[in-house]
């Protein structure tokens, strides 16, 4: 069970009538949809895919679990559209080729690689690890570092 | 561990990509209740996330939001069947034998009786029909018999 699943089940299941203070789907979309819309792509670059993964993130049941996020909508929807993006594109990969294998050597493990793999590839923290043959905490400082840069420049 | 090596392990950012693990959630969760450092760098990381991920943003077509805004509304609509709004105790007794209840969908609700009346009826139908094609038949194959009776009689006369 992951993070939003564990707090939707806390969750009042009659947001979507809209009680004062909490977004409707369609409030979430207007909204967010364009940042939703642009991490699907980078994961799913097909426009059609990306478009249905789309509709599924903003009428999910597990858009509840933003009104009781801690954080902002916005972080909420990002691990939703990443979270859809990442089941649609495993499914294609599933029916259509191999997964590619991503080794590598240690010259090439930049932040923005481990980022790319982690966030836009799908793979757990571990995995990576696994495949550019380094440790889960120096992926994690590589995240650390890729937003450290991207804040600097 | 501690703030600063908190904030340098990645953690944080790990937990707002959805990427961290049970523990390393619970953990993060806890050290923001008590630590304002790390609650004031979560907010900024936060903000500064929600930029990055906002300059690649690309507008979606304007007809998902028409599929969004019809699945949202079948969504609701789901949500809403066989809502009774039950009238409290008292007043029913006050009122008679029945529960008045007030139905907010398009469905009724019959006896269970009804299912066999029902089938009876049809079963009791069709044999009718069976029936009245059977001796329509029956009649019309016997007038023309009387028919060919008469002939012949009249033949013989």
């Amino acid at each position: 069970m992951n993070e939003l699943e564990q707090i939707n089940r806390n969750t009042d299941q009659s947001f979507l009538n809209s009680p004062a203070g909490k977004l409707t789907s369609l409030e979430m979309y207007d909204k967010y949809g364009a940042m939703a819309y642009g991490i699907i792509l980078q994961i799913l670059p097909q426009p059609h895919l990306a478009q249905e993964v789309l509709v599924s993130v903003f009428s999910s049941p597990l858009l509840q679990s933003c009104n009781s996020y801690p954080f902002t909508f916005a972080v909420c929807i990002i691990k939703l559209a990443r979270a859809k993006a990442v089941e649609a594109k495993r499914k294609l990969a599933a029916v259509s080729s191999p997964p590619l294998d991503i080794r590598s050597d240690a010259a090439e493990n930049s932040p923005q690689q481990i980022f790319d793999l982690a966030f836009r590839q799908g793979f757990s923290p571990e995995e990576v690890a696994e495949k550019l043959n380094i440790s889960k905490p120096e992926v994690l400082r590589s995240l650390h570092a890729f937003f450290k840069s991207n804040r600097d420049a | 561990m501690n703030t600063q090596d908190l904030i340098t392990s990645g953690i944080p950012e790990s937990y707002l990509l959805g990427l961290a693990s049970p523990e390393e959630q619970e953990l993060v969760q806890q050290k923001m209740l008590d630590n304002p450092e790390l609650a004031a760098y979560m907010a900024n990381l936060e903000n500064h996330v929600l930029s990055y991920f906002d300059a690649n943003a690309v507008s979606p077509p304007q007809d998902v939001r028409e599929i969004v805004h019809l699945r949202s509304r079948k969504g609701n609509s789901q949500k809403r069947k066989h809502v009774f709004n039950r009238i409290p105790k008292q007043e029913n007794y006050s009122k008679g034998p029945y529960l008045e209840v007030e139905v907010s969908d398009t469905y009724i609700k019959v006896h269970k009786y009804w299912r066999p009346a029902f089938i009876t009826v049809f079963i009791l139908s069709k044999i009718f029909l069976i029936a009245g094609l059977y001796f329509y038949f029956k009649s019309s194959s016997q007038e023309q018999e009387l028919f060919r009776l008469k002939s012949q009689i009249q033949q013989i006369k």
